[in-house]
């Protein structure tokens, strides 16, 4: 009866260790990239990142654009003028475009 | 299609005539003075924001109609610059024989997209769109930056170029769409 009552404090302690372990722990780091919208394209036009990341895309031409997920419209900017920027939290790998100019693409992966 | 093919080559017309009308200025008047170069730039951007003006009124098509958007915000931002440019340079654009040719061209497309109709519309505008482009990206590159002599005028419309390209590749994008 003893044994058991000491094996139980023993299971329990080391619980407690491992949570307090766990707790101490760094939460995965949130990286902050940025998209660069120069001469009417997005650089990097392909860029690799993890879920929970955060990508600013600034807008560095005279004229004005967004950023849209081009699939279903999930997400998208306002539009950005010179200078003005946007931050992304990512939540998945997509494919994105300008939707003031079809024509200018991008693409996120979620690795 | 016999039509098509005049309408156009009018923008081709106009390139050429900027090509030919600069090469008799430079043998008479060394090119270009920067204040020329500035009012032709303003002048083709103006242009353009004319005859997006008469797709409004002409097309219910929706990607011609984001198209003809797309070309009146971004041309006036680009007139915007400009004037800010040449406000800060204190150049004041003076109007040639470049400028007043590219209007009196500009007249007759204009006369030309208002007597189109429905879809006949859409194509002769996005068709002109892609000709006019191609025409001005030209005459940019190989006229108004080799004439420019300031240095920030002739970095202003290197910066327009990837725009202008940008708005032809929408415009033969379009232009597919519509053939299909």
């Amino acid at each position: 009866m003893k044994q058991l009552a000491y094996s139980s404090g023993v299971v329990t302690g080391i619980i407690l260790l491992l949570l307090m372990w766990t707790a101490c722990q760094p939460a995965p780091r949130v990286r902050e990239l940025t998209v660069e919208i120069a001469q009417m394209q997005f650089v990097p036009a392909d860029i690799t990142v993890h879920k929970g990341d955060k990508i600013r895309f600034v807008n560095h031409d005279m004229v004005a654009h967004d950023i849209t997920e081009e699939t279903s419209k999930k997400w998208s900017s306002s539009p950005l003028q010179l200078g003005q920027s946007w931050t992304l939290e990512v939540t998945g790998s997509a494919n994105y475009y300008c939707s003031i100019h079809e024509v200018m693409k991008g693409k996120i992966r979620v690795e | 299609m016999k039509k098509n093919v005049i309408q156009l080559s009018r923008p081709l017309v106009v390139a050429s005539f900027l090509l030919l009308g600069v090469t008799g200025n430079a043998q008479q008047n060394k090119g270009l003075t920067d204040p020329e170069v500035a009012s032709v730039a303003v002048t083709a951007n103006q242009i353009d924001i004319e005859f997006a003006k008469i797709a409004f009124q002409h097309s219910r098509n929706p990607e011609v109609l984001n198209f003809a958007k797309t070309m009146t915000n971004d041309h006036n931002a680009v007139i915007n610059q400009a004037v800010a440019l040449v406000t800060k340079l204190k150049v004041t654009p003076q109007t040639n024989s470049l400028t007043r040719q590219l209007l009196a061209d500009a007249e007759k497309t204009k006369k030309k997209l208002q007597s189109a109709k429905g879809a006949g519309f859409d194509k002769v505008y996005i068709g002109n769109e892609v000709a006019y482009h191609r025409s001005v990206i030209s005459a940019i590159e190989t006229v108004l930056i080799p004439q420019a002599e300031n240095a920030e005028l002739k970095s202003f419309l290197q910066a327009v170029v990837p725009a202008l390209k940008t708005h032809l590749s929408h415009a033969e994008m379009v232009e597919k769409m519509l053939n299909k």
